[in-house]
């Protein structure tokens, strides 16, 4: 997420954007001295009751990610395979595993938590990721279960994790040995949906041709909205995102110098590769314009009601992307193809994310079906670039995108 | 022994097991993992069959399931597309890993038999809402069998299907319990086939053949055994060659906490109580799956009482690669067995294509070290 | 009273002889389809140089992947266990052995009696054993047993990050065809191949000193390589390929 591909036309925000992230982490760090607790949460956990009671929260995806950028997934998490760990397994979770012990990466390791907070809306992994750091750092453990709505959310699904979504209050009023304000908890619920319209509006902003930013810009953008949801912050700083986005339409600035194709990514990033992808694919005129990931943290704004936060949000994270049946991810590809009106799609699999990668061929063959577009699968890891082969890439992607060249002539 | 050798020709050739039980008039539903409750699909008048990893190629799965995908979820796939599995009148998909998840909807998008569900248990099983909601998704999945058979499914049913299975639990029990005593009074392969065939099987023939095999056992006298005695620790095992390799390097096998072993039938569901209730409760007591949450060493301190009391010197893990719930309980289990002096090791399987030689190697060093 | 120890790797056949603490002699061929005639070969080749016969030996034990096809053997060992033996007998301070074989790679962990105590091995990735080193060699065209001079020639070592032998290949192709130099793509493999058997090293966390055997202990880059991952001084004997072979004797003797 600290790599950001070269740029005819900079961005302005994204040195603001470094700034804040700076001062997150310097914040986080130095929890312990200001007398604050830190909880470690999944990147798709309801964070905003921590912000409500005033712990920070801290993202071990997002530290997965900065590892990843930095490039320094492969020593982390060949230490993770010395502790026993498979070289099969997620590459954030392995990078972080190691990290814990090792003290290391890109800013010497993670606050320690006081608390774990783990929703398992994104996956399974991060059942088990928790469970091994709650055992290493032996602080309490909440897990918010939120079941898999393959074809629709039961009430029954409802009932369960709305039953926990006040468990897990209790659990911080315990941990914490306070209370929530519960109007602070409405005003954060209406700053987290504010701060996810306008992530959603950031993004929207790409469907303007030729678009201003690029997934990779999202890619690194989207930090703000997972680590500092339900803050002021988050809302002002996309308030002039958006407006610079949209002075950069005005005065005709686009994310590549000649746009000529657009393409949806699928997946998370191949963080360790962001610039090279971006360059590989900018020097066919191609612009990867949005992608599946980074919407997941606005995704599901349809189900929140703002006057009613806590009661709304069991569904909210329930119903994300990845929490769903393979066959409305689907249609939500289909939905994204239409509207920010692509000639390809590119997807990436991913040997560290199964829930995200399983299925994403019989996607392939749905949108093909429906939309007769080119799809190009490549295969690699989000942080560990031991599974990634450059030049087998280097070849998928040249001869995608002469088919694409040809299809559009 | 013939009882033992019906379990043999059950798993040898599941298609002949099948069209026996067709030919009574009872559809038949695959199940994919040791979380689906067998009782319900029974009484529904439905025959629960477990759904294995392939024998064959993968083939017709690499279009949909990439090559990081386990052999099991491959496999089943594989067996479905090309067919091998037409006999299916439908599948259930309990909740378990990432993969399956996928899987599940893999298949229903493929929609190749009849019936389809998907039982999506709690993952996290140590909570009273978590208990409410295993209740609450049992009684759903017995409105849909209910649905598709068209008739209701009264308790008297439920309680002769749940005493039915019960007793295969107890039976399969007193045989793990005899061979941990008498390690050699049955052969490891045989005992692979009882659990494994049980899980094919008609029901009602199983329970009658193991009570037979029960006494044969029971009345014969056996020596003291020099093996050296192991438990077996994973998901699945469907390579019974490992057996063979244990007792061929001088060891036994005692125990497990496989899904395809113990995990299945240790614990009976209470025949005194409601039956939905009860079967809920059972599942969410017994020793569980990785890819669900009862603590944060449950798992472990299983694994360890396991190896007490059966007396063993040591555990041979199975980790099925890319089984993540597994390979990531792996460091923690180990760790955990070493601070109590317990010596193991670990086999990486990989469906079809085991290297037999470093596989028996392997087995070989560790019986010796023990 | 003598003993005899056989290993049939995937590769080659090897024989050793002892007497008490007295190596009497070894013996390596290629092994070739049959793995019966190459111990037979091996074993009588071997009697022959010493001018003795089968009737002068007591004990003899076959060992590696060919163990179970020498019919005359007494007993078989595995070769995990033969390699500690092996190291133990040549040098009795050794607690840790590395072998990298033709097919794989182990790290062993010893008691002071040389008995193992603990072991990991390569999972069916061939990365980090000879197999790889050969794949490679034949995609630079370099003779495998140049590749260890070779590599110590190289000024900046290629970095080749895949750890999946097909991978490692196409990237190794793409060096080639950007004109890396070769020594620096041959140090860059010997790096790779080190850092996977650096890591089962660690998987037992390995203690010194630690003896380095098998035929790719003759490859002196893959074996600096190895050391600098390990930050542990490697003890290569003469008899680095024949340590399986030697051990299964000793084990003979103890057993005979």
């Amino acid at each position: 997420m600290s790599e950001k591909p070269v740029d005819t036309t900079k961005i302005r925000s994204v040195k603001k954007m470094r700034d804040l992230m700076t001062t997150y982490y310097l914040e986080a760090l130095s929890a312990g001295q200001n007398n604050k607790q830190v909880a470690w949460i999944t990147s798709g956990g309801p964070v905003e009751p921590l912000v409500a009671m005033d712990i920070i929260p801290v993202y071990p995806e997002n530290h997965g990610a900065m590892i990843g950028s930095a490039k320094m997934g492969e020593e982390l998490c060949a230490k993770a395979e010395e502790m026993g760990y498979s070289f099969d397994l997620c590459s954030y979770a392995r990078a972080d595993i190691a990290c814990s012990v090792e003290k290391g990466g890109p800013i010497g390791g993670l606050p320690r938590p006081d608390m774990l907070i783990c929703c398992n809306n994104i996956c399974g992994t991060v059942l088990k990721w928790y469970e091994i750091q709650a055992r290493f750092y032996n602080v309490p453990l909440f897990i918010l279960d939120t079941p898999i709505c393959h074809t629709g959310y039961t009430p029954d699904i409802a009932a369960y994790v709305r039953a926990q979504v006040d468990e897990y209050i209790v659990f911080l009023e315990n941990v914490t040995q306070r209370k929530l304000d519960h109007d602070k908890m409405t005003q954060v619920g209406k700053l987290s949906f504010e701060g996810q319209r306008l992530w959603q509006k950031v993004l929207n902003t790409t469907a303007h041709k030729p678009s201003p930013m690029s997934a990779f810009d999202a890619f690194f953008f989207l930090a703000l909205i997972v680590t500092l949801r339900g803050t002021p912050i988050a809302v002002d700083f996309y308030k002039e995102l958006i407006a610079e986005m949209e002075q950069r339409i005005k005065d005709g600035i686009s994310s590549i110098p000649h746009e000529k194709y657009r393409l949806l990514w699928d997946n998370l990033p191949v963080w360790h590769r962001l610039k090279w992808l971006s360059a590989r694919f900018s020097g066919h005129n191609a612009c990867l314009v949005a992608d599946t990931y980074t919407s997941a943290w606005c995704g599901a704004i349809q189900y929140i009601d703002e006057d009613n936060f806590l009661d709304s949000i069991a569904q909210a994270y329930t119903r994300i992307y990845l929490n769903i049946g393979v066959d409305q991810m689907a249609d939500q590809v289909l939905d994204m193809i239409r509207f920010y009106d692509v000639n390809g799609l590119v997807m990436h699999s991913n040997r560290s994310c199964k829930p995200y990668s399983f299925g994403q061929m019989d996607i392939m063959k749905t949108v093909r079906e429906k939309t007769g577009l080119p799809v190009l699968m490549i295969e690699a890891d989000m942080v560990d670039p031991r599974s990634f082969s450059q030049a087998q890439a280097e070849t998928r992607i040249d001869t995608f995108m002469e088919i694409i060249k040809q299809r559009e002539a | 022994m013939k009882e033992i050798e019906r379990f043999h020709e059950a798993v040898n050739n599941i298609f002949d097991t099948v069209l026996k039980i067709q030919k009574t008039n009872r559809k038949i539903i695959g199940y994919l993992c040791s979380y689906a409750p067998e009782e319900i699909i029974h009484a529904a008048g439905f025959h629960p069959m477990r759904l294995f990893s392939s024998k064959h190629e993968i083939i017709l799965a690499e279009n949909h399931l990439q090559s990081y995908c386990c052999s099991v979820v491959r496999g089943i796939l594989e067996d479905s597309l090309a067919g091998r599995l037409d006999f299916l009148d439908g599948t259930v998909f309990p909740h378990t890993c990432d993969s399956m998840q996928r899987l599940s909807d893999i298949w229903r998008m493929n929609g190749k038999y009849q019936f389809f569900a998907d039982l999506v248990l709690p993952a996290k099983l140590n909570t009273n809402s978590a208990a409410i909601y295993m209740k609450k998704v049992l009684a759903r999945f017995k409105e849909d069998l209910e649905a598709a058979v068209g008739k209701k499914i009264i308790d008297t049913d439920l309680a002769d299907s749940i005493a039915l299975c019960n007793s295969i639990r107890k039976h399969l029990l007193t045989i793990y319990g005899l061979n941990c005593r008498y390690p050699g009074s049955i052969r490891g392969v045989d005992l692979y086939a009882l659990v494994k065939g049980a899980m094919i099987m008609d029901r009602k023939e199983a329970a009658d053949l193991l009570a037979g095999i029960v006494s044969h056992l029971e009345q014969k006298v056996y020596p003291d055994s020099p093996a050296k005695r192991v438990i077996l620790s994973g998901s699945l095992c469907d390579t019974p060659d490992i057996f063979d390799a244990v007792e061929a390097a001088g060891g036994a096998v005692v125990g497990d906490d496989l899904c395809t072993g113990q995990r299945w039938f240790d614990s009976a569901v209470a025949e005194d109580e409601d039956p939905l209730s009860a079967i809920a409760s059972r599942l969410m007591g017994r020793v569980i799956c990785p890819a669900k949450h009862a603590g944060l060493t449950f798992r472990a301190k299983n694994l360890v009482s396991l190896v007490r009391r059966n007396r063993a010197a040591g555990v041979i893990f199975l980790m099925l690669k890319f089984c993540d719930p597994h390979a990531f309980d792996y460091p923690y289990l180990k760790e955990f067995l070493d601070k109590n002096g317990i010596k193991s090791t670990v086999l990486e399987m990989d469906g079809l294509q085991q290297s037999q030689g470093q596989f028996s190697t392997r087995i070989e060093t560790f019986i010796h070290m023990l | 009273m003598i003993c005899a120890g056989i290993d049939i790797g995937s590769i080659t056949a090897k024989a050793a002889l002892i007497n008490g603490k007295d190596l009497l002699g070894t013996l390596v061929i290629p092994t070739g389809y049959h793995h019966l005639n190459a111990g037979i070969r091996v074993f009588d080749t071997l009697l022959q140089q010493n001018g003795l016969s089968r009737t002068d030996i007591s004990f003899v034990v076959s060992t590696g992947y060919g163990r179970a096809s020498v019919d005359f053997a007494d007993k078989t060992m595995t070769e995990i266990l033969c390699h500690g033996a092996g190291a133990h007998f040549l040098n009795p301070d050794i607690r840790g052995v590395i072998d990298v074989g033709g097919q794989d790679s182990k790290a062993i962990l010893l008691d002071d009696q040389g008995r193992v105590e603990n072991f990991a091995m390569n999972d069916k990735c061939a990365a980090g054993t000879g197999r790889f080193l050969e794949v490679m060699a034949r995609a630079l065209e370099v003779a495998l047993d140049q590749m260890g001079e070779v590599g110590q020639k190289a000024d900046n070592p290629s970095k080749i990050s895949s750890i999946c032998t097909v991978f490692a290949e196409s990237e190794v192709i793409s060096m080639i065809a950007r004109q890396e130099k070769r020594e620096n793509i041959i140090a860059g493999i010997h790096d790779a191949a080190a850092a996977r058997v650096a890591n089962l090293a660690a998987k037992i966390r390995i203690r010194g000193p630690v003896m380095m055997t098998g035929g790719v202990a003759k490859n002196s880059g893959m074996a600096a390589a190895l050391e600098k991952r390990l930050k542990l001084p490697l003890i290569i004997e003469s008899f680095s390929q024949e340590t399986g072979a030697i051990g299964a004797a000793v084990l003979a003797a103890g057993t005979g």
